[in-house]
């Protein structure tokens, strides 16, 4: 049997890769919106998918992924790629939404200031940015809890394969689905320390962006 | 004449009605002037108009007799650079007091060193040197307008365009300011102030443009008269 530490290392990984990876897209997203009136409307659409069933994403990804689904020639079904791909998906509606907020806060706020202190376009954006990095930060960590607490995904494209796929949660479940609740229990017990772990940092980020 | 705001007709995205309807107004160097008016009458946007943060729909707003909206964008940049626009909330950038007098001037690509000596002398002028290592979002708002102040001096503008830079200010420091705008104005800068306080107002401007219904009149202090009437 695979050991508890090593479920909890890539479980960890596949969500800091997943978390990465939805942040290349969703953050430029996010910009966009908060700097282009027509593009709010995608800010609003991730604000309402925010609270997507995690199985929901993993049932659309596990269509797409399977061999006679679109991308099924990729061969992605059952590999910790396919769980990195769904959970960046997952947390993509999350990561848009919050990072739109404060973008779109930070835009007006120092952007104006900037302007009003004869900064350019360009540099005016760049304080923009540079303020908001520390809340920025914070929606990426917030991101990475929800990809790492997740199930729906995990078990549906990666399979739970033992040595593979098999994250925190879907060991969780398996565990809790033998009898062998003292497993669960230690799993489930490293999962809430880096949940408050992500906490702490999200105050962190939250509070260098308050005080300065 | 610094700026002349000529026929600015203005509304915010979204707004049903014109906030401003044709309302023209100036600023002469070495003047002082109250802007005045009732409660979101639009002081703050034309303000903002003739700092040229605002585009207005119509009319035209001239630095110096150049259009500012109908100049290339680096001759535009160059004009709004004269002028420096102090908002009624400060906002405070992360770090020191210092960091944020120099961040006009570090916009601008001044050097570090120079922007940072630059930034304590404007400290110094209005006696908040004790407070340069201070987080500057710590302080009070009455310092934070200050603090503002100082960053708009260290870019040493021909005009200053402040929003009700009083409003949060004790005594003392409100008669240090009135003395620092007056000063400025007889160095040659255009200075308007925003204001709901028409003592204060007839006491440091000779001149008051009443913003009312979105039309604006210029004129002399008796127009604080019909200002303390709205």
């Amino acid at each position: 049997m695979e050991s508890l530490a090593a479920i909890a290392a890539r479980s960890l990984a596949i969500s800091a890769a997943a978390t990465l990876l939805a942040a290349t897209w969703s953050l430029p997203l996010a910009y966009a919106a908060a700097t282009r009136p027509r593009l709010r409307l995608a800010a609003a659409l991730a604000e309402g998918l925010v609270g997507v069933p995690t199985v929901l994403v993993g049932l659309l990804l596990y269509f797409l992924l399977s061999r006679r689904g679109p991308l099924g020639f990729l061969g992605l079904l059952y590999t910790p790629a396919a769980v990195i791909l769904g959970e960046a998906v997952l947390v993509t509606p999350l990561l848009v939404a919050v990072s739109y907020q404060v973008l779109a806060a930070a835009v007006s706020r120092y952007a104006e200031l900037a302007l009003a202190l004869g900064a350019g376009g360009g540099e005016a954006l760049a304080l923009a940015l540079r303020e908001a990095a520390p809340e920025l930060l914070a929606a990426v960590v917030m991101a990475f809890s929800r990809a790492v607490g997740e199930l729906g995904v995990a078990l549906l494209v990666g399979g739970n394969i033992e040595g593979y796929t098999r994250t925190m949660t879907t060991a969780i479940a398996l565990y809790v689905s033998m009898g062998e609740f003292e497993e669960a229990a230690e799993l489930g017990l490293a999962l809430v320390g880096v949940m408050v772990l992500v906490a702490l940092a999200v105050r962190a980020a939250r509070r260098l962006a308050e005080d300065g | 004449m610094l700026v002349e705001a000529r026929g600015l007709w203005f509304r915010y995205p979204g707004q049903a009605g014109w906030l401003l309807r044709g309302a023209s107004a100036a600023l002469r160097r070495g003047e002082i002037a109250a802007v005045v008016g009732p409660n979101g009458a639009g002081k703050t946007t034309l303000l903002k108009l003739m700092a040229g943060l605002r585009r207005p729909a119509r009319g035209c707003v001239c630095i110096d007799g150049a259009s500012l909206w109908d100049v290339g964008e680096a001759e535009r940049l160059a004009a709004r650079r004269r002028l420096v626009y102090l908002h009624e909330d400060p906002v405070m950038l992360r770090g020191s007091v210092l960091e944020n007098v120099a961040a006009g001037l570090l916009l601008r690509g001044a050097p570090r060193r120079q922007a940072l000596a630059r930034a304590r002398e404007a400290l110094e002028e209005l006696g908040l040197s004790s407070y340069a290592d201070a987080k500057a979002r710590s302080l009070s708002r009455g310092l934070r307008h200050l603090v503002a102040v100082a960053r708009a001096l260290a870019l040493s503008p021909e005009g200053l365009l402040l929003d009700e830079p009083f409003a949060h200010l004790d005594r003392a420091k409100r008669r240090l300011l009135a003395r620092l705008l007056a000063r400025l104005a007889e160095e040659g800068r255009a200075v308007a102030v925003v204001t709901h306080d028409t003592y204060l107002a007839s006491r440091l401007a000779r001149r008051v443009i009443l913003v009312e219904g979105g039309r604006v009149a210029e004129g002399g202090r008796e127009l604080l008269e019909e200002a303390s009437g709205v």
